[in-house]
């Protein structure tokens, strides 16, 4: 598990002010005890969530993910005789909205989200409206091989404490891809890509915001920005955003678009809606290089034809913007213990493992490997023949980028609006 | 009338009741559940004071009055547009066997779900799409597509072509629904005999006699597709700008946004929608006052002849190329459905694989069921209803109320953006939990009054005498209404229950919306895998939405000749 | 007007067949302000004969024959510029105009109080006078024949075909439409075919009766 080190100093510092001001002892005996209620309480779970039915609703625009997703309601079928019905969304926020819908109609125990796909604002928001079950994370057996005490990412969801509302599932970095045919001098910074778009007119582009995708580029572009920036203000970026901090630092990013936007596809003034659109436009070769956050749709993209198989895959070596994906229980799940024992498999080493391999998903594991058995290792090894562009450019020498605070998505999209929404 | 009290006569006459129950509860309902939250009650977001922030946040959107002039200007011009050619196909074809052929080619259109309509359309005129390889690289020289801004044009060129193609066939089939009505169609076209024995060219005959009787047949459809294309989210969507898009299109995203806060924007944006296409509506009516006034002295000026010749040469032109796009579109289509890869300036895939189709039919098992069983029951139910109405109609002496007469379209007149989201509050309100019956019911909302759109004339133009010679010869209501006026309307009847289930079979949003997301409907997976990267998979989706409504069609079109037929 | 020479419909060596098969054959002239009546069960051929006369003979149908209208050759001619009339059982006025508008939609174009005055005019010759802004749909049955008839009348044909013109009137009316047009087909000389089931039809026209079997052909003067 790769953190950044911000994520390792406001740890270390959280650490120090809450826990080891307790007594150390006692914290030791808590975790024991705590692990002896936790199989009481999980043995619990199981009897009760044994034969529920789960409704999980992910996003469902990509069959591989469907399948995998399939592949795992026959497994608790197997264990638990849970039957895991896969509600597929066209965005996550159609079950926030849901959620939403029952809470106002003073629907509290009957809800028709039993785990839910999610991370990032889509979490902040029904965590803002207290719509999700608290708390139950820690219970997963399985929560702790992804070591969470070391390994903050696994309770942060966008700089968010996730407070057991969700359970890690898998975690995706902003991957770019070409066409190696057409392209020659893939631009490998931030700055490159300015050039190259200069250089290549109409050949780039990204998803208009809110989009997650196209979200994902501007933050992308504007942590590399800040760099220039002394640490103290950098650091903005992982805190609520004030009137002060954006004025420090989105006018770098503004400028920089400002510059970019007349390069763009279609000069700047039509944006994509949505983050899968960039595959099929460089399906129709409308475009030369774009970017994703689930790198393994790119070898099964190729071979399902939507790609040319000269595509490569790479990361840009001024940073890769990387976060981590959970599964959360809305408050009003009828089925909680079921969809407990979902969100347990799922973090399973063998489920981790299966979602790993590139023909399957290729979504990489959250489990510190170091918590695993030697069996449970062998099976995250990797004999699988792999497309070329499985292999990422870069990957062992790119910085991963921590995600911002979410309170800067809704700044960025309204500037973003105000600024390019209306042409 | 006195009409016998049994238990036929009493369900028929109660049925009226129900029709506008079942249509204005959910409507007004839903526009509740929107009009609360616009004007700042949402108390799960804890808004609890009603104000107008919700409209001031509404007006302060950049680009707003672009939004607003993009929906109005769109889908006011294309449904202009579909309906000045479905005139000019009538009135040139008219008499032909060309205007069965047409409308042969045209129909299946009509049930093409507007995403996948968009898409094929947008694949025919983007810069790499079909039109453009048809003449790259020999012609143009362009080795990479051209970066034009087109489609997703500002001044919503492109979705004013998409919702025009997509309106024509429907207008089109609505008119010769109308003509094929024997009583109707017949007097039609003796007239138009009548005004060619006056000298009058077919072309002038059908303009100055056909079209002012026929258009009374088809304002209200009009209408309704005015409505709808003001509020259609899918065409936009795909071939608009967004920089901003439609009126419709912001909402959704809005509601749909992750700031859920926006929920209420989005409710005051519902609102000023339905202001939209009410003065669409309105703008509409006064033209057609305008028209009728301008035409009065036209029509009885004993003018025989307006360069008939010329439109019609001016028709076939735009029905070729029509067609031609259609066609092509269908072709682009299927070579998609085959494809593997595709480059541009290729005319056609590299190589062409069966792929996608094994791995979509065998996905696509349990969306099938869902789709029939859910279309089969709505239009059962639609067309079960439709029928009693207009029988207790013919019992009351008396068409319905001008009051219920709008009813019954108000799910069409009423964008259905600005209820649908209000009337899943709704079924949360009755804690309705089955994903079926709810899906049914919001389907209902939009197939019944289709239904009753292309049923309610044939019924009441249906010779009042019939019934009344059987009722001397002692026959009861009940055996009149099976025996006698069914098989009469058998043709209009079949027609109906073909374009119920394909409007059943196109509903995207409230399948979605009232099914929890947990109904999967041939369309809902394939606005799904729309949205998504695979052009290759959602054209085979696409092909099969086409392949389930076409067969319906023809089954609606060949059934009545087969039977008429078999009796000689 | 008197009776003018050079007006006539004349039908030569006209066979009309249905699939091979012989349904008609016809050689006729009609002078103008005769009536020829033809008779017949239903499926003998009128209504073919008709249809052929007008120009619209369905695709089905084959015609051997000419046709011609005041010694000009019509045949081929499209229907709309035979300048043949046609009065039908229905008056099939157009609902959407008035009256005034139904015959005026008939006339030839012109100055547009010439031919309002000439509508009220001839609206008074058949006693529906001050009716011009009526619809036609509140007309009793007889005068909205009466209003047909006039239709065809102003639009100036050169002949006039009668298909079952008086099938829908009661006998009080049927005698006195009848008259009437009988007197206009005079009146404006115009040369007539008359279809028709009825006997008394037949002998009012005063002219030749042809009298149609279903699929043979028989002819009887009256």
């Amino acid at each position: 598990m790769r953190v950044s080190n911000y994520y390792r100093k406001i740890l270390v510092s959280l650490c120090l002010l809450s826990v080891f001001s307790l007594s150390s002892n006692s914290f030791a005996d808590e975790a024991n005890s705590t692990a002896e209620s936790t199989s009481r309480v999980w043995k619990n779970v199981e009897m009760r969530g044994t034969k529920q039915d789960v409704y999980f609703h992910a996003w469902g625009g990509d069959q591989q993910i469907n399948n995998y997703i399939q592949w795992a309601a026959k497994q608790v079928k197997e264990k638990y005789k849970i039957n895991l019905h896969h509600v597929k969304l066209t965005d996550t926020s159609e079950a926030v909205s849901r959620v939403l819908a029952e809470k106002a109609a003073d629907n509290h125990r009957n809800g028709q989200v039993d785990l839910v796909w999610i991370n990032g604002a889509n979490f902040a928001s029904m965590a803002k409206y207290q719509l999700l079950a608290a708390d139950w994370a820690g219970e997963l057996p399985n929560f702790q091989l992804t070591n969470p005490t070391n390994n903050p990412a696994m309770t942060r969801d966008f700089g968010v404490p996730t407070q057991g509302m969700e359970a890690p599932w898998g975690q995706a970095a902003l991957t770019f891809y070409f066409d190696s045919l057409k392209v020659n001098d893939v631009p490998e910074t931030l700055s490159d890509l300015l050039i190259w778009s200069e250089k290549h007119p109409g050949h780039f582009t990204y998803p208009k915001p809110p989009d997650f995708l196209g979200m994902s580029f501007l933050k992308y572009a504007l942590l590399v920005l800040s760099e220039s920036q002394p640490k103290s203000i950098q650091d903005k970026l992982y805190q609520p955003v004030t009137a002060e901090s954006e004025a420090e630092l989105l006018p770098a990013l503004w400028q920089f678009l400002d510059q970019l936007h007349p390069t763009l596809w279609r000069q700047g003034k039509h944006f994509v809606s949505n983050g899968l659109a960039l595959r099929r436009l460089m399906s129709d070769t409308e475009l030369q290089v774009s970017f994703t956050f689930s790198a393994a749709e790119i070898p099964s993209a190729i071979s399902r034809y939507d790609l040319p198989d000269s595509t490569r895959s790479y990361r840009m070596k001024d940073g890769s913007l990387s976060n981590i994906h959970f599964v959360a229980i809305p408050y009003n799940s009828p089925h909680i213990e079921g969809a407990k024992l979902v969100a347990n498999f799922l973090l399973s080493p063998e489920a981790q493992a299966r979602k790993q391999k590139t023909v399957i998903w290729g979504d990489s594991s959250v489990l510190d490997l170091s918590q695993l058995t030697p069996t449970q290792k062998a099976l995250f090894d990797v004999n699988e023949q792999q497309h070329l562009s499985a292999n990422i450019i870069n990957i062992d020498n790119t910085r991963l980028l921590s995600e911002l605070h979410p309170s800067w998505v809704k700044v960025i999209t309204e500037q973003w609006l105000t600024r390019y929404g209306v042409q | 009338m006195i009409v016998a009290n049994t238990l036929f006569t009493r369900l028929v006459r109660n049925s009226p009741y129900l029709l506008i129950a079942l249509l204005v509860v959910p409507v007004l309902g839903g526009l509740l559940g929107v009009l609360l939250p616009a004007f700042g009650w949402f108390p799960a977001l804890g808004a609890n004071e009603f104000g107008l922030f919700g409209f001031v946040q509404l007006f302060n959107t950049p680009g707003i009055e672009r939004m607003v002039l993009l929906s109005f200007g769109t889908s006011l011009v294309s449904t202009l547009l579909a309906f000045v050619i479905t005139v000019l196909i009538l009135a040139s074809y008219f008499n032909s066997p060309w205007l069965k052929r047409i409308q042969r080619l045209l129909g299946p259109i009509l049930v093409i779900p507007h995403a996948a309509a968009a898409i094929a359309i947008g694949f025919l005129i983007t810069p790499s799409g079909f039109l453009s390889r048809l003449i790259s690289p020999w012609l143009t020289g362009w080795d990479i597509p051209p970066d034009w801004l087109f489609p997703h044009d500002p001044y919503g060129l492109s979705i004013i072509l998409g919702l025009t193609l997509k309106e024509l066939p429907f207008l089109l089939l609505i008119a010769l629904g109308v003509l094929a009505q024997p009583e109707i169609g017949k007097t039609l076209k003796a007239q138009h005999k009548v005004a060619s024995s006056l000298g009058y060219c077919p072309m002038t005959g059908f303009f100055k006699v056909i079209l002012p009787s026929l258009y009374g047949y088809m304002r209200l459809p009009i209408l309704a597709v005015l409505a709808y294309s003001s509020a259609s989210v899918e065409i936009p969507l795909i071939l608009g700008s967004n920089t901003p898009p439609t009126l419709a299109v912001a909402i959704m995203q809005w509601f749909n946004d992750v700031d859920l806060s926006l929920r209420i924007k989005a409710s005051s944006g519902a609102i000023l929608q339905i202001l939209i296409t009410l003065s669409l509506l309105g703008s509409w009516c006064l033209l057609e006052l305008l028209v009728k006034k301008c035409s009065t002295s036209f029509l009885v000026n004993g003018e025989r002849e307006y360069g008939g010749m010329l439109i019609q040469r001016m028709t076939h032109l735009i029905t070729t190329v029509m067609l031609s796009v259609i066609c092509l579109a269908l072709v682009a289509m299927v070579l998609w459905s085959f494809a593997g890869f595709w480059s541009f300036p290729d005319l056609l895939p590299q190589q062409l694989v069966t792929l996608h189709w094994s791995s979509a039919l065998l996905q696509m098992q349990t969306p099938l069921f869902n789709t029939l069983v859910i279309a089969i029951s709505t239009t059962l139910i639609a067309i079960a209803l439709t029928l009693f109405v207009l029988e207790a109609e013919q019992q009351n002496t008396k068409t319905i109320s001008a009051i219920s007469g709008f009813i019954i379209y108000l799910p069409l007149l009423i964008p259905s953006i600005a209820f649908l989201f209000g009337l899943v509050w709704l079924f949360e309100q009755v804690n309705s939990q089955h994903a079926y019956i709810n899906v049914v019911f919001s389907h209902l909302l939009f197939v019944l009054p289709y239904v009753f759109l292309s049923l309610a004339n044939s019924y009441r133009r249906l010779d009042p005498r019939f019934s009344t010679v059987a009722a001397s010869l002692g026959v009861q209501p009940s055996k009149i209404f099976w025996q006698l006026k069914l098989p009469l309307l058998l043709s209009p009847i079949l027609i109906a229950s073909a374009l119920g289930l394909a409007i059943s079979f196109s509903q995207y949003l409230p399948t979605l919306l009232s099914g929890a997301g947990r109904i999967n409907t041939i369309t809902t997976e394939a606005v799904t895998l729309a949205n998504g990267a695979s052009r290759r998979t959602s054209a085979v989706y696409a092909l099969m939405q086409m392949l389930l409504p076409a067969l319906f069609f023809i089954l609606a079109w060949a059934a009545p000749k087969l039977f008429f037929r078999n009796r000689g | 007007m008197k009776s003018q020479s050079m007006s006539s419909l004349k039908i030569d060596n006209l066979q009309l067949s249905q699939q091979g098969k012989l349904l008609l054959s016809l050689n006729e002239e009609v002078k103008g302000g005769e009536v020829l009546t033809i008779m017949g069960p239903s499926g003998s051929g009128k209504s073919t004969l008709l249809n052929w006369l007008v120009g619209m003979l369905p695709s089905d149908f084959y015609a051997n024959g000419e046709l011609y209208l005041n010694q000009q050759i019509i045949t081929n001619t499209a229907s709309h510029l035979r300048n043949i009339g046609l009065l039908y059982q229905d008056p099939l006025l157009f609902p959407h105009l008035t009256v005034e508008g139904n015959i005026a939609f008939a006339m030839p174009k012109g100055d547009k109080k010439t031919r309002k005055d000439e509508i009220s005019e001839a609206l008074n010759q058949v006693g529906l006078a001050g009716m011009e802004k009526r619809c036609p749909q509140n007309l009793s049955g007889g005068q909205q024949a009466r209003v047909a008839l006039l239709r065809v009348l102003l639009s100036k044909p050169k002949a006039i075909l009668l298909d079952e013109p008086f099938s829908k009137l009661d006998s009080q009316l049927r005698q006195e439409t009848r008259q009437l047009v009988f007197e206009q087909i005079q009146r404006y000389s115009l040369p007539a075919v008359m279809v028709t089931h009825d006997e008394s039809d037949a002998i009012a026209a005063q002219g030749k009766v042809i009298t149609l079997d279903a699929l043979s052909l028989n002819q009887a003067a009256s």
